[in-house]
């Protein structure tokens, strides 16, 4: 192939640990994402496995009454899971990896760039582990705030440099996306193949592109509060301490203006995966194309203007309320469109179950669910009741945990033999979605009981009543686990059993331009721009 | 001083969860709580969770009905649509009708849950006249409860242990109670002394952010008596989880009864004048 | 393979980078626009129960009385005693009101409190204004001092014309004290304040 020729004639890049550290290929960078990824999720997805054996009956458990560490590890891992799991495997592994091959561009805008993004990363993990060890509020190690860090209790309720340490660290990671928020923008706007138009770009790119605009336009925001916290806890300003003339709710509002946005981050790439996956296995193009890019589109605009629904009982003006009611409501007309998509795509098709094509089968219907209890939340009016107990805990990790990780490991045995050459083994990730899918399911659905029962969440202990579905919660929790375990085994053995993958496991249905490469692709690739029709 | 104010507070608390009767006597039977495999909410207590379970209720329904609809038609082309049942795929991309179709009904099912919503919503607000105003200031980690109207006592309700707490529920257990009488509206406004915490009574649909420096406002007519149990809900720190609500509906007559009782057991506490002089003193003599 | 890029495209993506990044440093700046900007809608819109600023109130205007309610809250580093001797007091919308909050600081020290405040419920924020509050500057209590602090106020009869306004009939005012940050105290004492003897 013209290809390999051309890679062949650019034979100067470095090899051994050179490749990696000064890597300035788009997709070694990838590589190198999914794996911090894989090691952040094993970290992440520790830190609850602890939590769920500290829950699993009421009482002292494994943390033996240290009730801090449990606020450290909940802090933690909401931390990791969206700052070191989600957005590098989604945005960092996979959109760097096929953002380039399915645009026909020969590398990211800015590859130097790229690199940086990269390596601040794992910067910014070692201060948060470092925040772990010092120490946060008087005589206890670590930051307990939850991922939300409240001030006050992030500011005078922690006067320890823990804080300090895992505010430079988001500090850090947010300079880390809005870099690669810059290169993909770049990229996606100027680096297109001839003819590869904003209309017919796949959708996986599309969703990165809306993803990198959300984090161009909120992260910003979110550095500016963090920095406005470190300014309070240590230089003497008041922005959020009312001693001062500030007000604790202007950080809330300053907060969820960037998270709200952001855990849209988390779940939009995954409806760019899941659309190439049902569309590929249903050999059957994605229906409605332009409703579904633009569906992505208006998700991501109106998540900026529904922040506040995550306050509704921080005392806001009843107007105020019922606009963000209205607003939040609003979303669940792009998102039914997308998943009314999904299934039109497959209507008609002649449909596939690979291993892809079941988590991404399973993505839409556990993003469903936590969808209609989303809808639910929306509702101020019996927010009183839900808020800030289990329900809300059950709903994101069903859009997110059952949502943007069926996603991300959908995508991963969907492109494994595309980046490795090798292919996975059938029945092991088979049998991963299966143990997984029931783990997650046994882990997160009594949680909707515990919460309407009124168990508030972040809460170490809990009155004996909430004790039987704690337990089959946790039980949940190990199977999960272990699903992390046959995952980890899988990649393990398919690396090992070297089956090469081919060019183009998936027959007709993969359509887009990384399939008319090799497996894996050459260290350059589309020297010889492709023409798109 | 802060912390002198604390402890002295502290030992009238303690002093007075024992001498106030209604404090620890009613029995637990009554107590509303949650129940072992609880799989909906608690008994509604007040108009506003009726109406709260009651929407609740009809979202559940269409949201089940929703979750339904969509396993349905994935399983139905699971089925219909696999590649042994069907292994010539059809090129259809577009279908403008059923695209509208998708988007316009979901609208429409929003309107039918936007209306009963905001219903909701202003029914909780419009604040009707209070017979009893009750203060609740959350601290780390207990909260206070002041009863401005009926002769501005003061006290703090702590969680009691194992070995205090008698047949009350544990982790729910407290030394003293919010008390008020049944079938009266009771103003609850809300502020914390020292980080956020959230006032919270699932039983009532009553839970309200607790900010310092900033006065938040409910309100419940509790329409049974009884033992109600509520916990914190806005993370506040290393025990969070260790400052649990208890609210005590007691008939009129036992409310009346039960203010004159805290009026002289809180006395002391009564006048902020007085209750520094007494920490003044024990300032000086440590 | 860089090198194999033409001047022209590498010029168009260093334009979008760029402006892209001037994106990125606007929302860091919008962030911090948002501190004195939300501090400006709270005070115009009453958001949140902020309480507005009048110089004189209108007198009464209609038959419509509104019960004020006068709340007070300490932080709990803060060691004043703080309270309303007068809880509530009936007012016709339009009149203005005179109420008074006893302060004492039982300490040895001199300690300069700030307090916030706000109304509840919210939506009265924007209809209550206030003529002189103790709340518009710091307050300095020297060791046993008591002090009366007044606030004079009034209910805007703008509050006449907003049906949503119509069933209330409660409006609380709270204050909290908090001793002022060493870097915001500014040691302002007002002359409004009356003297009290110092007790206990």
């Amino acid at each position: 192939m013209a290809n390999e020729a051309a890679a062949a004639g650019h034979e100067d890049h470095p090899t051994g640990w050179r490749r990696y550290v000064y890597s300035t290929n788009h997709k070694d960078i990838g590589t190198m994402y999914l794996i911090f990824a894989i090691i952040a999720g094993v970290i992440g997805g520790a830190m609850s496995v602890v939590m769920r054996m500290e829950l699993q009956s009421p009482g002292d458990g494994v943390l033996d009454g240290n009730f801090h560490l449990y606020n450290v590890l909940v802090t933690g891992h909401g931390l990791i899971m969206i700052f070191f799991m989600v957005m590098p495997a989604m945005i960092g592994g996979f959109g760097n990896w096929f953002v380039p091959l399915m645009i026909g561009a020969p590398d990211m805008a800015f590859p130097r760039m790229n690199n940086i993004s990269f390596w601040l990363l794992p910067a910014s993990f070692a201060l948060l582990v470092a925040s772990i060890f010092a120490e946060g509020p008087p005589g206890a190690n670590g930051v307990g705030g939850g991922w939300t860090i409240y001030p006050p209790l992030s500011t005078s309720g922690q006067p320890g440099p823990a804080m300090d340490y895992a505010i430079l660290s988001l500090h850090v990671a947010g300079i880390s996306s809005i870099l690669g928020a810059i290169n993909f923008i770049t990229t996606i706007f100027n680096m297109r193949a001839p003819g590869m138009t904003l209309h017919k770009m796949p959708l996986f790119v599309w969703s990165i592109l809306v993803t990198v605009f959300l984090l161009l336009l909120s992260l910003p925001v979110f550095a500016g509060a963090i920095t406005m916290l470190l300014t309070d806890r240590n230089f003497g300003t008041t922005f959020f301490d009312p001693a001062g003339g500030g007000d604790p709710i202007l950080y809330q509002h300053l907060f969820w203006f960037f998270a709200h946005p952001e855990v849209y981050i988390l779940i939009l790439p995954g409806f760019g995966m899941v659309s190439q996956i049902v569309s590929t296995f249903s050999k059957k193009p994605v229906f409605g194309y332009l409703g579904m890019a633009y569906a992505m589109v208006a998700i991501g605009g109106v998540g900026f203007v529904v922040w506040a629904h995550h306050m509704y009982t921080a005392g806001l003006s009843v107007d105020t309320q019922a606009y963000f009611v209205a607003a939040t409501m609003v979303i669940a007309v792009p998102t039914g469109v997308k998943i009314f998509s999904w299934i039109a795509t497959m209507w008609g098709g002649s449909i596939e179950f690979k291993t892809p094509m079941l988590w991404a089968l399973g993505f839409i219907f556990l993003f469903t669910l936590g969808g209609v209890t989303g809808v639910m939340l929306a509702n101020a009016g019996i927010d009183r009741a839900y808020h800030d107990t289990y329900f809300v805990v059950a709903h994101f990790h069903y859009v997110l945990s059952l949502g943007a990780v069926f996603a991300i490991f959908a995508g991963w045995y969907y492109w494994f033999g595309k980046m490795f050459g090798y292919t996975y083994s059938e029945f092991i990730g088979k049998l991963h979605f299966w143990v997984t899918f029931f783990g997650v399911n046994l882990l997160f659905f009594p949680q909707h009981f515990l919460g309407m029962a009124g168990m508030p969440r972040r809460y170490v202990d809990y009155p004996d009543a909430f004790a039987d579905w704690n337990y089959w919660s946790s039980i949940g929790s190990y199977i999960s686990a272990f699903g992390v375990l046959i995952f980890l085994f899988g990649v393990v053995h398919a690396l090992v059993r070297k089956q090469p993958a081919g060019n183009n496991p998936w027959g007709e249905g993969a359509n887009t331009l990384e399939w008319t490469l090799t497996s894996p692709p050459p260290f350059h690739q589309f020297s010889d721009l492709p023409k798109i029709k | 001083m802060g912390l002198l104010k604390f402890m002295t507070q502290r030992c009238a608390a303690l002093m007075a969860a024992s001498a106030v009767s209604l404090g620890a006597s009613t029995s637990a039977v009554l107590a509303n709580q949650p129940k072992p495999w609880q799989l909906g909410f608690q008994d509604a207590a007040t108009e506003n969770m009726a109406m709260i379970t009651d929407f609740n209720n009809f979202l559940l329904y269409l949201m089940t009905a929703i979750c339904i609809l969509v396993l349905g038609l994935m399983l139905y082309v699971m089925v219909r649509f696999n590649a042994k049942s069907n292994p010539e795929p059809s090129k259809t991309t577009h279908n403008t009708l059923v695209e509208v179709v998708w988007t316009v009904l979901p609208i429409l099912i929003l309107v039918v849950i936007a209306i009963p919503s905001f219903r909701l919503l202003y029914f909780q607000r419009e604040i009707p006249q209070a017979e009893v105003t009750v203060k609740a200031v959350g601290y780390q980690w207990y909260w206070g409860y002041e009863y401005p109207d009926h002769g501005d006592f003061a006290f703090d309700s702590l969680m009691l242990n194992d070995e205090e707490r008698g047949d009350q529920p544990r982790l729910l257990a407290t030394d003293t109670a919010m008390v008020v009488p049944v079938d009266t509206t009771v103003r609850v406004i809300v502020t914390a002394a020292d980080v956020l915490h959230a006032f919270a009574m699932p039983a009532f649909g009553l839970k309200m952010d607790a900010v310092p420096g900033r006065l938040n406002e409910t309100w419940f007519k509790a329409e049974k008596t009884g033992t109600f149990y509520g916990q914190c809900s806005e993370l506040c720190g290393i025990r969070h989880a260790f400052m649990p609500i208890r609210i005590e509906v007691v008939s009129k007559e036992q409310f009346a009864a039960w203010v004159e009782e805290a009026k002289a057991e809180y006395a002391n506490l009564q006048s902020s004048d007085g209750m520094y002089a007494n920490a003044a003193i024990t300032d000086a003599t440590r | 393979m860089r090198e194999t890029l033409p001047p022209s495209e590498k010029k168009a993506n260093r334009s979008v980078a760029v402006g892209a990044a001037m994106l990125a440093i606007s929302m860091v700046g919008v962030s911090y626009a948002a501190v004195p900007l939300y501090d400006l809608f709270c005070r115009v819109t009453g958001f949140g129960g902020t309480t507005q600023v009048a110089l004189e109130a209108p007198g009464a205007v209609s038959q419509r009385i509104v019960t004020i309610r006068f709340d007070a809250s300490l932080n709990r580093k803060m060691p004043w005693g703080f309270k309303p001797p007068k809880h509530a007091v009936a007012l016709p919308v339009g009149e203005s009101g005179l109420a008074f909050y006893h302060a004492h600081n039982p300490t040895e020290r001199r300690i300069t409190g700030t307090a916030t405040y706000n109304v509840s419920p919210p939506e009265a924020g924007v209809y209550f204004s206030k003529i002189d509050c103790f709340c518009f500057t710091e307050q300095v209590l020297e060791p046993g001092q008591s002090v009366d602090m007044p606030v004079s106020f009034f209910i805007d009869p703008e509050i006449l014309t907003d049906r949503e306004m119509d069933d209330v009939k409660t409006i609380t005012l709270s204050y909290t004290f908090f001793e002022a940050t060493p870097s915001a105290r500014l040691e302002v004492p007002i002359d409004t304040q009356v003297e009290l003897a110092p007790r206990g």
